[in-house]
C-alpha cells in the first residue's frame, strides 16, 4: 500500500526526515511512534502529498506520488481518509455537516448520505452531538468528529495523526477499537502516536522514529516473511 | 437545490452582517450605476434632440418654382452634411405662425400666406460644418436668406452658437464616458475587496477542502453562487430605489425640461428602459461576481 525508500524532508535547515526507508502492506495496521519532532506528521503529510520530499521516491497504492498532477490530486485523496492533529474541521459547519461535505466531495447521491453519517457517528459515539459546532463540542468530541468524517467516506487508507491526544484512556482504547474494527475489514491504517499505553495494548506493528530516522522494527511486520 | 446552492445560502444564514455588509456596498454601488444610466439616457436624448431638431431654415425666394425646389430639396438630401431636409409650404409656414400666436388670435388674422416664405428646414450631421453648409446654401439661386434656429440665448454670431453646442456635446459625451468608465471600474473593485472580505473569512476552508480531495470546481461553486446572490440582492435593491425616485421626480423633471424627452413618456417605453437596465446590470453583476470570485479566490491562494 505505501512504500518509501530513502526519503528526506528538510524544513529550512531543520532535517525532518533523513533517507526514511519503510514499507507498509495493504489491510496492515501500523503505528508511526516517536517523540515531538520525530517526522511522524511529516510522513503523513508526505504521503497525502501536502508537502512534497526533498529527495527519495514514496508509492501509495502503486502510484508514485511526486507524478500526481494537480488535477488528479483530489481523487487521489478522496481515498485517503485522514484524520489530522489539529482536526481540520469546519469551523462554520455543525459535524453532521462536516461529514456531509466529504461525502458531497466524493459525488455520493444526498439520499444516501443519512444512512452513512449515522452508522460512523454511532460508530464513533457523537449521534447525540451531530448538530453543534466544533466550536460547541470538547476537545475529544472534536477528535472523534474529525475521525468520523475520515470514516465516513469508506478510503481503502486512514491516516491518523494523534487521534488520541486529547482523550483520556478510556475514550482513547475506544477510538483505537474503532481503527481496529475498520482495519478488520480490509482498510490499511497508520496512526501517529507518541501514547505508548494505547501502542502497547494493541499490539500491531510499531515503526519507531526519533530526529528523523527509523531506528527500530523497521521494514518488516511481525508476520512478514521477508 | 443542489449542495453548493443551499451551502451558500446557508453560509449567508449563519453571518448576516457580514452578507448584510456586503449587500449594502453592492446596493450603493448599484445603485449609483442605475442612476447613472438614467442620467447617460437623458444625456443622450438631450444630444440628440439638439442634433435632430431643424437648426437651418434656407428661406426660398417666391420666384421658386416646385421643380427648383424639388431639386434643391433632392440635392440637400443627397449630402452626408445634411439630414433631415423638410420642405415648409407658405401655407404651412401660417399654420405654424398661428400655432405660436394661438393665445393671441388677432395676430393670426392680420396675416395671409403669402407674406411668409416657403423653406427648406434641416439638421446636420455635424455642427461644426454649419457655417460651410450655410455659406453654400446661400449660394442658391432660389434661396432668399438662410436662418440658424439652433441658439441656445446670449450668442450673437453663428460661430458662438456652434461653438456652444459643440461644447456642451462634448462635455456630455466626455462625461458620461468617463463616469461609465470610473463605475465600471469602481463597481469591480467594491465587488472584489467585498467578496475578498468574505473569502478571506473562508480562506482555512478552502485549504481543509484541498486536503479532503476537494477539486477546485467543488470549492469555488459556492463562494460564486454566495456572490451572485449579493450581487442580485444589490442590483435589485438599487435599481428599485433608483425606479422609486425617478418616479417622484419625473414628472417634475419632464416638464422642466419642456418637450426635450429627458424621459420616455410613455409608462410601456419607461418600465421598457428600466427592465433593460435591470437586466444589463443583472448580467453585468454576474460576470464581475464570477471574475471577481475567481480573482479574490486566486488571491487567496497566494496569500497560503
Amino acid at each position: 500500500m505505501i512504500k518509501f525508500n530513502k526519503v528526506t524532508k528538510t524544513y529550512g535547515e531543520v532535517c525532518a526526515l533523513k533517507d526514511v526507508s519503510f514499507e507498509v502492506k495493504d489491510g496492515e495496521f501500523v503505528f508511526l511512534m516517536g517523540p515531538s519532532g520525530a517526522g511522524k506528521t511529516t510522513i503523513l503529510k508526505l504521503i497525502l502529498k501536502e508537502i512534497f520530499s526533498d529527495t527519495g521516491e514514496i508509492h501509495v497504492g502503486g502510484v508514485d506520488v511526486s507524478k500526481i498532477s494537480e488535477k488528479d490530486l483530489p481523487g487521489f485523496r478522496q481515498k485517503v481518509g485522514c484524520v489530522f492533529q489539529d482536526f481540520k474541521l469546519l469551523n462554520e459547519r455543525t459535524a453532521y455537516e462536516n461529514l456531509e461535505i466529504a461525502l458531497a466531495i466524493l459525488g455520493i447521491p444526498e439520499p444516501k448520505w443519512k444512512e452513512r453519517i449515522d452508522k460512523v457517528l454511532k460508530m464513533v459515539g457523537l449521534q447525540d452531538r451531530k448538530n453543534l459546532f466544533p466550536s460547541q463540542l470538547s476537545g475529544g468530541e472534536i477528535q472523534r468528529a474529525s475521525l468520523a468524517r475520515a470514516l465516513v467516506v469508506n478510503p481503502d487508507l486512514i491516516l491518523a495523526d494523534e487521534p488520541t491526544g486529547n482523550l483520556d484512556w478510556e475514550k482513547a482504547y475506544e477510538i483505537m477499537e474503532v481503527l481496529e474494527k475498520i482495519n478488520k475489514e480490509g482498510k490499511c491504517v497508520i496512526v501517529a502516536t507518541h501514547n505508548k499505553e494505547i501502542v502497547g495494548k494493541m499490539k500491531k506493528r510499531v515503526i519507531k522514529l526519533t530526529s528523523g530516522k527509523i531506528i527500530s522494527a523497521l521494514n518488516k511486520t511481525p508476520d512478514s516473511k521477508s | 437545490m443542489n449542495y453548493q446552492t443551499k451551502s451558500a445560502i446557508t453560509s449567508i444564514k449563519r453571518f448576516p452582517f457580514q452578507a448584510l455588509a456586503a449587500i449594502f456596498l453592492l446596493t450603493v454601488t448599484f445603485l449609483v450605476v442605475t442612476i447613472l444610466s438614467v442620467v447617460t439616457y437623458s444625456s443622450s436624448k438631450v444630444i440628440k434632440y439638439f442634433e435632430t431638431r431643424p437648426q437651418v431654415i434656407a428661406f426660398l425666394k417666391d420666384s421658386a418654382t416646385a421643380e427648383t425646389i424639388s431639386a434643391l430639396q433632392h440635392k440637400l438630401q443627397n449630402d452626408a452634411r445634411i439630414k433631415e431636409v423638410k420642405y415648409v409650404s407658405k401655407e404651412e409656414a401660417l399654420s405654424i405662425y398661428k400655432d405660436a400666436t394661438v393665445d393671441n388670435p388677432l395676430l393670426g388674422e392680420l396675416v395671409n400666406p403669402s407674406i411668409f416664405p416657403a423653406s427648406l428646414e434641416f439638421s446636420l450631421s455635424d455642427l461644426s460644418r454649419a457655417q460651410a453648409v450655410i455659406e453654400e446654401v446661400k449660394t442658391e439661386a432660389i434661396v432668399d436668406s438662410v436662418g440658424f434656429t439652433a441658439s441656445l440665448g446670449g450668442e450673437k454670431t453663428l460661430g458662438d452658437v456652434v461653438n456652444r453646442l459643440r461644447s456642451i456635446t462634448l462635455y456630455l459625451k466626455l462625461g458620461g464616458g468617463f463616469f461609465a468608465l470610473l463605475l465600471v471600474g469602481t463597481s469591480f473593485l467594491v465587488l472584489v475587496v467585498t467578496l475578498g472580505m468574505r473569502i478571506a473569512s473562508r480562506r482555512q476552508e478552502v485549504e481543509i477542502l484541498n486536503l479532503i480531495g476537494a477539486k477546485k470546481s467543488f470549492i469555488k461553486k459556492p463562494i460564486v453562487i454566495e456572490s451572485i446572490i449579493y450581487v442580485l440582492i444589490g442590483v435589485a435593491l438599487g435599481w428599485l430605489i433608483t425606479l422609486i425616485v425617478i418616479l417622484y421626480i419625473a414628472p417634475s423633471a419632464i416638464n422642466y425640461f419642456g418637450e426635450i424627452p429627458i424621459l420616455p413618456r410613455d409608462p410601456l417605453m419607461f418600465f421598457s428602459l428600466f427592465g433593460i437596465i435591470l437586466l444589463a446590470e443583472a448580467v453585468t453583476g454576474i460576470l464581475l461576481a464570477t471574475l471577481g470570485s475567481n480573482l479574490a479566490l486566486s488571491r487567496a491562494g497566494r496569500k497560503k
